[in-house]
Order: structure tokens, then sequence, then C-alpha cells
């Protein structure tokens, strides 16, 4: 069976929020349709939108957790760094307090992703050491 | 945004655009803007480099960077001796009007021009234009926030508006762009240290409890450090575990090695990203997350409109969704309130502590495409532009502001002054453009822009390869030469590690938004 | 009489259980329209079948064809589809063997708002609608209208206003070459916004187009600084028509004047692309 469809989403380039299509076909993206009725980019993209597929499923991606051993980034199963990172945090919060740890959030992240960092920093941490690069 | 992205193309009759190339940085904001002028508006661009824009412009003039605060001061000048102010607007909604009048009679065209390089004649034409031309916007991007004055040019953008009455119209407005897709929902999603979601400050007890109570544990009532701040801290040891997920300071952060030094000093170091970036390879643990393409959520535009991005395709390998990632890390360290079974469960929640988002639902999301905040309840249609009838502060203020200069200038051994920016064909950091075959194609390595006539005053001579150099570190990289820049002026782009622009820049900050001075400090530039 | 809408559902209600899937438009989220492929597994989606806007469904066929190129599929198209499919298949870009081709006729409004001359297919064995008469081209009248040097600084400044996101090109159902010359060096300066030379981008298309558009307007839709492209490449089409005596996708066995001197069984060595 021809599994195509054009799922509808938004450029995660630039702040003007343009809308397009990406085009999937038999689960892996194969392009970019713009939106046409869409209130902001009316059927239109920049260079960039038109591109935005393609770094998805560069080689380089990152595709497992790695820890730093021997001064090293090794491959490592999500549990293992998860408990790392979990101890670690753990640990610096008892011995040197909240403020110890600094957490930084993303503009290219989701809003919901924004959310759960913050309110991780803040709930689960204990600081409002939260910033991001939005000035930059 | 006060204002929205459709509204230029249907009401703006005069755009004033500074600091910002919009055909590079907001591609589709410009093309908005030309189709504004088909229909008659008028666009002025002031800019130290001729752009696009620049190129189609009807009132088009460079100047030197960091003076925009003169520049506004001298409109002003002009509009107030001329009394094309709106005095309607200025005694009903504003305050502080009389000290800005004074402070700007000193601001003669002709003493502006002398500060700015643009000639009083220029600075009169386009006071009158953008005061006849209601309603006018005001638009800009980072060269003009990314000064050590830059909160000074942010206040100078709102005074003209306010002076002319283009504040809480249609089609007018100050509307900075944001440089990146969720700079603003990032923002009102307080990922910031002295707010929470909603821009609800951290110092107020209620505010406090009222997420305690909705969290079971929230953070102290002291703001917290900024991005800055937190390089330092590491140094000290004040910072022993730094969590970055998503960003990419060992490009983006003004003077690089200082960047990596801090980070080097960092005891514990975590990076939550899709590629193994500049910053990644000095973690100490690295965790894969996933592109928009692999995710569910939502993204807030620079018109404050919030849209979905939607799940195309699986994560790659063993990445997993990054708010997912945090879920399970925040189980791990014992925490309860991160149960959530889907990205809309989570904006669930946000609905219920952001006031502003407490009508966006991904149902009426789906049904109508987007919403711009504010957008307190679910019979609310969103709010396209702010200030409608009243400031949220109650009466708009005028600042009466004295120019300052950069916290750098140019001299005898660093002749040139350097300000940075974004190409069309590249995004931030570049690592994800620069993995894109055709936008690398595009540009693929980094370069300094110079003047024709400056590049003849270096003995560039066909040499196709520079160092430029600041007080803070050198880089070498290509050249390109253009009569479209300032002389006296080079522009770097920053997406390029390897000949990072930020290696020169200066970290000098604006002491209130903390922002620091990435558009201008001193260089030289020489042939080798 | 039933609408288009219940008509060209019951259409394709009709020849799914024949094909593959059916590429036809669906509106999505926010009221917003894309090409999709029905299939007979899902036919409830149909409930969200679509008419407008137009969007380039043979550009859709054509990256589902790459993967599947034996797949049996059925497009619903307009009659610059339709032509569009036609060029596309002299081109050796896809086999009309395994095609159903739905003609969907224009109305009135859709065909003023495309300045078209043929909103009717002419090769689809079914149809829905009625078809009607081509309506001119007032954009086309207007800059015909004006003096040698009006028309020259009008184009100089259409040009100068493109921001080369390449979208007219990625969009065009024409255009499947795998180098393209807009991205050689030679001819199209990379990486500089302004471009160096913006008319270089714009006569180089309008060269590849000479015999191959067939004016659907995707490239204008498209197009961020709204430059009225088609008309450039309507007004060479028309020379073309003059001199070669041909008209993109008006017939089937007409071969294009590219090809003229290929007999039956050269296209291979031709060298272009299958
Ligand atoms: S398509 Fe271009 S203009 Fe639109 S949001 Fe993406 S980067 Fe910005
Ligand atoms: S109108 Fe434009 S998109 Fe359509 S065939 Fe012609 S050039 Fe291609
Ligand atoms: S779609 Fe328009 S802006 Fe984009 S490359 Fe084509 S002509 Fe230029």
């Amino acid at each position: 069976m021809i599994d195509y469809k054009n799922v509808l989403t938004t450029c995660p380039y630039c702040g003007t929020g343009c809308a397009l299509h990406l085009q999937v076909l038999d689960e892996k993206l194969v392009g970019v349709l713009p939106a046409k009725n869409h209130v902001v980019s009316e059927g239109g993209l920049c260079i960039k939108g038109w591109n935005v597929h393609a770094f998805v499923n560069h080689p380089d991606r990152l595709t497992t957790p790695l820890i730093r051993k021997n001064g090293k980034l090794e491959e490592a199963t999500w549990d293992e760094a998860l408990t790392l990172i979990a101890d670690k945090f753990g640990e610096v919060k008892t011995a040197s307090g909240p403020d110890s740890v600094a957490i930084l959030t993303s503009a290219k992240c989701t809003n919901e992703e924004n959310y759960l960092l913050q309110k991780f920093a803040r709930a689960v941490i204990g600081t409002n050491n939260v910033d991001h690069c939005a000035r930059l | 945004m006060t204002n929205s992205i459709p509204e230029f193309e249907t009401d703006t009759n005069c755009f004033l655009i500074i600091g910002s190339n919009t055909s590079e940085g907001h591609p589709l904001i410009a093309t908005r803007v030309l189709k504004a002028q088909k229909r008659g508006a008028k666009v002025i661009v002031l800019d130290p480099r001729k752009n696009q824009i620049g190129h189609w412009a009807d009132i088009f003039h460079t100047f030197r960077p960091g003076s925009d605060v003169a520049i506004f001061n001298g409109l002003m000048n002009v509009i107030i001796s001329e009394s094309l102010q709106d005095e309607a607007f200025i005694a009903e909604r504003t305050e502080d009007f009389e000290a800005l009048k004074t402070l700007v009679a000193e601001y003669t065209p002709e003493k502006v021009a002398e500060i700015s390089g643009i000639p009083a004649d220029v600075i009169r034409e386009i006071a009158r234009t953008y005061a006849k031309g209601k309603p006018a916007a005001i638009l800009y991007a980072m060269g003009i926030t990314q000064h050590t004055t830059g909160v000074d040019n942010v206040k100078s953008t709102s005074n003209l508006a306010m002076l002319c009455g283009n504040m809480g119209i249609l089609g007018g407005g100050v509307n900075p762009l944001r440089g990146q897709n969720n700079v603003q929902g990032a923002c009102d999603m307080g990922g910031l240290p002295n707010v929470y979601p909603g821009y609800q400050a951290v110092t107020i007890p209620e505010v406090q409890k009222k997420f305690q109570d909705a969290w079971g544990s929230a953070g102290p009532l002291t703001v917290g450090m900024t991005v800055t701040e937190m390089l330092h801290a590491t140094q000290e040891g004040k910072v022993r575990a730094l969590y970055v997920m998503g960003e990419n300071p060992m490009v983006s952060d003004p003077d690089l090695n200082h960047v990596r030094h801090c980070l080097e000093q960092t005891e514990f170091l975590v990076v939550q990203d899709i590629f193994l970036t500049e910053t990644a390879e000095m973690a100490h643990v690295v965790l894969p997350g996933t592109s928009f393409a692999e995710k569910d959520g939502t993204f807030s535009n620079t018109e404050r409109r919030v849209q979905r991005v939607r799940q195309a395709i699986k994560p790659v390998g063993d990445a997993k969704e990054d708010w997912i990632i945090i879920c399970e890390l925040a189980r791990k360290m014992g925490a309860s309130g991160f149960d959530f079974q889907s990205a809309q469960a989570v904006m669930e929640e946000i609905n219920k502590l952001t006031p502003s988002y407490g009508g966006i639902t991904y149902e009426r999301l789906e049904e109508l495409g987007s919403l711009q905040w504010p957008c307190p309840t679910v019979d609310h249609p969103g709010t396209p532009y702010l200030h409608k009838g009243k400031f949220s502060r109650g009466l708009g203020k005028f600042f009466a502001l004295e120019f300052k200069e950069p916290n750098e200038l140019p001299n005898d051994e660093y002749p040139f002054t350097l300000t940075t920016g974004r190409l069309m064909f590249h995004f931030h950091t570049g690592s994800m453009t620069r993995r894109s075959k055709k936008l690398d194609s595009e540009v693929p390595e980094a370069y300094v822009e110079i003047n024709v006539k400056d590049a003849g005053k270096i003995g560039l001579n066909g040499h196709k390869r520079v160092r430029v150099t600041s007080r803070r570190g050198e880089i070498e990289l290509g050249v390109r030469i253009t009569d479209d820049i300032k002389r006296g002026v080079v522009f770097i782009p920053f997406h390029f590690a390897e000949a990072a622009a930020n290696k020169l820049t200066n970290s000098a900050i604006d002491p209130v938004a903390k922002i620091p001075e990435y558009k201008v400090c001193a260089v030289k530039v020489e042939v080798f | 009489m039933t609408d288009r809408l219940t008509t060209l559902r019951k259409t394709i209600e009709n020849v799914l259980p024949n094909v593959e899937g059916v590429l036809a438009l669906r509106i999505g989220p926010g009221g917003i329209t894309a090409p999709h492929l029905f299939s007979k597994e899902h036919s409830e989606e149909l409930d969200k079948l679509a008419l407008w806007p137009k969007e380039p469904v043979p550009d859709t066929l054509k990256i589902i064809l790459r993967a599947h190129p034996d797949a049996k599929l059925a497009i619903v198209c307009r009659g610059c589809e339709e032509r569009g499919i036609v060029e596309m298949f002299k081109h050796s870009q896809l086999n009309l063997d395994n095609l159903t081709l739905i003609g969907l006729q224009c109305e009135q409004d859709e065909a003023e708002f495309c300045r078209c001359a043929k909103p009717f297919t002419v090769h689809s064995k079914l149809t829905v609608g009625e078809p009607i008469e081509g309506v001119p081209d007032p954009l086309t009248a207007k800059i015909e209208a004006m003096s040698q040097p009006e028309k020259q600084a009008f184009w100089k400044q259409e040009f100068e206003h493109c921001i080369k996101c390449y979208g007219c090109r990625n969009i065009c159902p024409q255009c499947f070459c795998n180098i393209c010359a807009l991205e050689d060096e030679t001819w199209v300066e990379t990486g500089r916004l302004p471009m160096p030379n913006p008319s270089m981008y714009h006569m180089v298309r309008a060269m590849h187009m000479t015999a191959k558009c067939v004016a659907c307007r995707e490239c204008e839709e498209t197009c961020p600084a709204d430059i009225p492209m088609a008309v450039h490449f309507r007004l060479i089409a028309r020379d073309v028509r003059e001199m070669f005596n041909y008209e993109p996708g008006a017939s089937m066995d007409q071969k294009p004047p590219q090809l003229l001197v290929l007999e039956e069984g050269e296209y291979e060595r031709s060298g272009l692309p299958h």
C-alpha cells in the first residue's frame, strides 16, 4: 500500500511562522508543500522553508544518548544517561543548593517543551536559573 | 509585535524599518511590506547595509551603527517643531511628554546628521513621511536590541510611535521581528529567570503560591541568572551543573573564547540536541532530542500567533521527543506532575496556569489554525493587535533619552566597526541549515562584507581571504566586496562555527535587558 | 443538478475499488487544503474532499510515482493540471497506462481568478462539471499595452523583488531536471540576496519553459513577491505556437518542438529522464 500524506506544520526557522506541509511518503520525508490559504504565508515560503525537510534525516543526527567516559563521548542507554543526570543533579542540589544548577531552554523547541523545562527547573530543582538565547 | 503581519498588507500606510534586514531575516514579512508598497504605502529603511528592501524602499539611508537613539530623537525633533504630532493621543493616552519635548529640542537634524551620518534633509523627509503616513508601523529586529543601549533604543521606537498616535491602531505599532521561530514562545512559557509562564513575576509571593499549589513546589522569590551570568558563575563554581536544551552558546554567544573557557570549567554539562553541536561536544552527557518534524507541539511566532507543530515521522533512531525526555528525567528524580501522555496534555496545564494562553487549546487550533494571545478563554477570539484603547500599564510613558556611544568604538588600531547578523540562506548557528544540501551550496562558508573603497584601502587587491581581529579574538574567512555597506563598517554573518563572528564580538551588555552588543565592536581587517 | 463536490465524491467512490488511490484535495486543520491520496481503506476521508484552492496535484503524483512507478492511481485534474500531466507524459515523467484522469471543469469565478484561457479538460474520460469558455487575461493585456520602455522597466522592477526562494521552480509540474540550471553558478550567482543580476534567474527559467509551460500559474501563486511570471511565459508560448505550431498539453500525440527531430523509439537515446 502506498502511504502518502501531507502533514501541516509550522516552519522551525525564523519568527514569521509560515505554515507548510511536510510531504511524507512511506514514512519518509520527501518534500515540502506550502499552505495556500494560510493567514501568514499565503502559499509562499522562503528558501529555508522550502528546504526544511532536508536536515531531518542527515547522517549526523544524534540517535542515541552519549556519556563522557575517559574524556570521550560514548554511546549509552537512555536509562544510564538519565540515571547519571538525575544522580548528579540531585547531588549538586543537596551539596551546593538548587541555585548551583542552571538551565537553558530553547527558542527552537516547542511551547510545551519550554514549559516543561522551566517547570523542571522551578519545581524539581527549585531554582529560577532558567534562561534561553532569545537575546542572541 | 504589537500588531499582526496581515495588517501590514492591508492597513499600514508607512513603514519605518530600522535595524532589520527584513528580506533575509524575515523574508515573508518583507514580501508583505512589498505588497503594501504596491498598494501605495511608503517604505523607509535605515540600515548600515543596503539590503534588499533597501533597494526597493522609497527612502533608504545607511547610518553609523549604534546611533539609533539620536536618530529617533532627531525624527521627533522635526515632528514636534513642525507640529506633526498627534496632540489628542498625547493628551489622552500618554504621560511625560514635556520632558521628551525638552530633550529632543536639542537634537536638531543637523546635530543628528553629524552623529548618525544621515543628512539633515533626509531626516526631515523621513520624519514627515512617517508622521503623515498614519497608520504607520515601525519594524525592527536585533539591529535595535543588540546594543548596550538596546533598551533605550526600544523605548525610542515607542516614543516615536506614541508621538504620532500610532499605538493601539490597526496597521501601526512597534513590531520587533523575532529572529527564531519560538523566541516568543520560550519567553511566554517562562524560559526566563524573572518570570513564570505568562510573564508572572517570580518575586510576587501570590504568584509563587499559585505555582506551588499547582506543582507542589515552585522556585524561590529571587530572580535567577541570565545566560551570561550563568556562564560567568560556572567559572567561580557557583553553577556546578548546566542543562542545555536545543541551544548552542558555543556559536551564538558573544566572546566565544570566554564561553569555551566557562563551559570547560563546568563540572557537569548536559546537552540535549539533534546534532553534536559545538556545545554538545563539550558535554558530559548528550541526549538525542527530536526535530520539529518528529514531534507534536506549538510554536508562537513574532506576532504572538500560536500554531501547531505536528509529528510527521517517527523519531530518528533512538532519539526521543524532547518533552518526553524532560518528563522521564523529572520522574527519575522522583518528581510528580510529569506524567503527561501527550503534548496536548501539557498544553492543558499551560491553559490553566497562563492567563494569556487560557483559551488556546488544541481543539481550537485544529479548527481555527491559529490564535494570537492574549486569549484568556475558550470563547475569546484572540488579539491581533495590542494596546487598543489602553496600554497595559495605563498611560503610555514617554522616555526622554540621551544618545550614548556604543561600548567600543573604532580607533587607529581597530579602525572598522563590525556588525553581525543573519543571511537568508542560513539559520542561527547553522546546525540545521548547513546540513541542508541546497542551503549549504548557496553559502558554504563564512565571509566578511566590506565596502569597495575600504577594500582598496586595506590592499585587498584580489586576495580572497582576510583575517579579522578584535580585542577578544581573531578569525580567518572569505571576503565579499560590495558598495551596499557603509564605509567603515564590516559585516559578518554569525552562522559559521569555524569562523565564528562571536569570537570577535563584545560581551558588554545592556544594563537592563542584558543583551550583548553584537551589532557594534571595533575590528581590524588584514589580508594575508 | 447536483453540485460538483457531490458529483466528484461519487465519481471518486466509483473509481476507488479499481485503483490503489485517488489523488485529490482534502481540507485539513484550520481549513487549509492539501493534495491527499484517498484510498478505499479510508473512504470516510472523502467527507473532507475539497475543490478549491487549486493545488499542484500533478507534482504530488510525480513524487509518488518516483517511488511507486507501477502504481495504479487516479487523479482529479483541472484543465491546466491535465495539460501538465500530458506534458509530463511526453517527457517520460509518468506512464499514462496506469493512470485514470478525472477531469474537473472550472467555474467562471475560478477561471477568472486564474485568468485562464482553457479552464476545461479535453483528455479525461471521466469528467465532473460543465466546461466553460476561457476568459481573457487582463494582466497580460495591461502589460502588452505598455510602451517598450515601460515594459522593460516593469519586468526589471518585478525581477528585483525576487527573494530567490526557488518556489516557482519547486512547485512547477514541468520542472523535473536532475541538474537545474538555476543552481549552476555559471548562470545564477549563489548565496546573494538581492541577486546581483536578478533577470538572469528569470530569463533562464523562461527559456526552459518555452514549450513546456501549461499555464497552471502555480508558480505565480507560490511567489511571495507576486511576480506575474506566467504572463512572461505566456507571451513566449505565443511565439512557440506560431513558430512550431505547438501548444503544451493540447494534444496527446503531437511531439514538443524540442523533440521534433526524434523518431519514435529514439527518446531513450535523447538522454531525457525516464
Ligand atoms: S519559510 Fe522562511 S520566512 Fe517563513 S517562517 Fe520559515 S524561515 Fe521564516
Ligand atoms: S504556469 Fe508556472 S508552474 Fe505552471 S507550468 Fe507554467 S511555469 Fe510551471
Ligand atoms: S517564487 Fe518568486 S520569489 Fe521565489 S524564486 Fe520564484 S520568482 Fe523569485
